[in-house]
């Protein structure tokens, strides 16, 4: 990304149109512009975060003291074992559909029509199979993570250059080491690309799952606060999920670094 | 016995525009230890002509043979150099040339002694950190042949391994070439298309004709061992260069013939 010259840095540059909306959100709060009920003060949510992440748990009014840290490991567990079974799923048959003309032509068209069905669109199949239960919520995160892990999987190990397939079988690999030594390691930018975009999703299926199907976590927070009115709750809770599907990501494309550190010399 | 025994080999690849014959009837015998160039119009099938021996393709008709067994499939027996010297990009310069060993359980020991001298061999010692990218073309291919030499292969069979480099560096590779052969005095046959290059390198230059291919000539080039930039002013050089010219024009010429011709009906 190349700065203008004489440009204030980057990253300057983008935290200053937040800060003024916030700083404007604020003022017009204050002003009694906007109903305190329906979109409260920047202060305020501050104040309600602090509470709900540092509070002392008590039997108080407030049900959300203290509550933060567990609610956060709710979800963030769960998005880590759908996201999980997603990747061992999504990896070896993503390897297989893009290697094996045969395993592509019975399994391809399934994961084809059943890609266009909208997450959401699956939450009631979900309870009715998996109940009121994590195993319901991890299933919906897990299929919508499922879907771009396999998909861009099997573009990556498809578009292994023939040339070092050929090199490998001259140099005497097996079939089996083929695969792991040459069409996984050719897929992997790919694969952390699928597993980027399915993280996006995981995080959205954790929410709609734990708004509908499950008793706890930041979605089950957020529908909660918002029917008891605690908006400064709810915007607290926006941006903690904002918070956690960016730290997430992050964490994914520091592993995609390490990884991948063959890919940042450039065009091959 | 033959290293390489080539007896009527016919090649017709077949596609939706109709079958393409790429060889017609190719007869060739390389002895142990022969350098011998195959010289030939692009698109003339000589490349075929060695995916079919690496067994990397088959073939419609003929029989093709390394030191009397049928070529099956490729294997570690015939070393491959490619044009695009195929490195796999994830590794560094010493695990690209010890893959093949690791590939055939081979001592650990005596590949790191051979890794170490055919690195030197190829003046590549003190790279082996590198990766693929972080090379020139030239180094590239040095990598390229010391993975094959480590192979200890019957047969080297080099696809056009300099013709994508620059002329200053594809000289000085092609008196690596020779000094390394002439420390291990390996068969090896060579594609190429650069008529010096065929014979500075070579004890036979095997001219093909345009598609589909045959054999046209084969020239025996006697020139004293061990040769230096020298002998390309050598008159006899000159003679060979002549003659080799003469037959590859006629070639060419037929092959952009036969394109109008074809252009011409096509057009109707």
């Amino acid at each position: 990304m190349a700065a203008a010259a004489g440009a204030a840095p980057p990253a300057l540059l983008g935290l200053a149109l937040p800060a003024a909306l916030v700083v404007l959100w604020e003022a017009l709060a204050r002003a009694g512009v906007v109903p305190q009920g329906i979109l409260p003060a920047p202060s305020l949510v501050a104040a309600t975060w602090w509470d709900w992440a540092l509070g002392a748990r008590g039997m108080g009014l407030n049900p959300y003291l203290g509550t933060w840290a567990e609610t956060v490991l709710f979800s963030a567990r769960r998005v880590f074992t759908g996201f999980a079974a997603a990747i061992a799923i999504g990896v070896p048959l993503g390897i297989m559909i893009g290697w094996n003309r045969i395993v592509a032509g019975t399994v391809d068209p399934l994961i084809q029509s059943l890609r266009p069905i909208p997450i959401t669109a699956w939450l009631p199949f979900a309870i009715a199979v998996f109940g009121i239960r994590d195993a319901g919520a991890v299933f919906l995160i897990g299929l919508g993570a499922f879907f771009p892990i396999v998909v861009n999987t099997t573009a990556g190990a498809r578009d292994t250059p023939r040339n070092l397939i050929r090199a490998a079988r001259m140099m005497g690999a097996s079939e089996r080491r083929l695969l792991l030594r040459v069409v996984l390691p050719n897929a992997l930018p790919s694969i952390f690309t699928g597993m980027r975009l399915g993280l996006g999703i995981a995080w959205t299926a954790v929410i709609v799952a734990e708004i509908v199907a499950v008793k706890s976590g930041l979605g089950y927070v957020l529908w909660d606060a918002y029917y008891v009115g605690r908006m400064d709750v709810v915007i607290a809770d926006m941006v903690s999920i904002g918070l956690a599907g960016f730290i997430s990501d992050r964490v994914l494309v520091a592993i995609g670094h390490r990884v991948l550190h063959w890919k940042q010399f450039g065009a091959r | 016995m033959a290293a390489v025994d080539i007896e009527g080999v016919r090649k017709v690849f077949g596609g939706r525009a109709g079958e393409v014959e790429a060889l017609a009837g190719i007869d060739m015998a390389l002895a142990e230890g022969e350098f011998a160039c195959i010289l030939g119009p692009s698109g003339c099938g000589k490349s075929t002509l060695l995916n079919i021996i690496a067994g990397f393709e088959g073939l419609t008709a003929g029989a093709a043979r390394v030191f009397g067994e049928t070529v099956a499939r490729p294997g570690p027996d015939r070393a491959v150099v490619f044009q695009e010297a195929s490195l796999f990009p994830w590794l560094s310069v010493w695990d690209n040339v010890t893959f093949g060993p690791r590939m055939l359980g081979r001592p650990k020991q005596e590949t790191e002694a051979l890794a170490r001298t055919f690195l030197g061999l190829v003046g590549l010692a003190g790279f082996e950190r590198h990766l693929p990218d972080q090379l020139s073309g030239g180094m590239k291919q040095r990598v390229g042949i010391a993975r094959c030499l480590i192979l200890r292969p019957r047969v080297f069979l080099m696809d056009e391994p300099f013709g994508a480099l620059d002329a200053q560096t594809r000289m000085q590779m092609q008196e690596l070439l020779l000094h390394v052969w002439d420390e291990t005095r390996g068969t090896v046959l060579f594609i190429t298309h650069d008529i010096d290059e065929a014979i500075f390198l070579a004890d036979t230059v095997y001219v093909m004709t345009a598609r589909p291919g045959r054999i046209r000539s084969r020239i025996t080039v006697d020139l004293p061992r061990p040769r230096s930039i020298e002998v390309l002013t050598d008159p006899r050089f000159n003679a060979l260069r002549a003659d080799i010219l003469h037959q590859i024009r006629e070639e060419a010429s037929k092959a952009t013939r036969a394109f109008e011709e074809e252009e011409r009906r096509a057009r109707g």
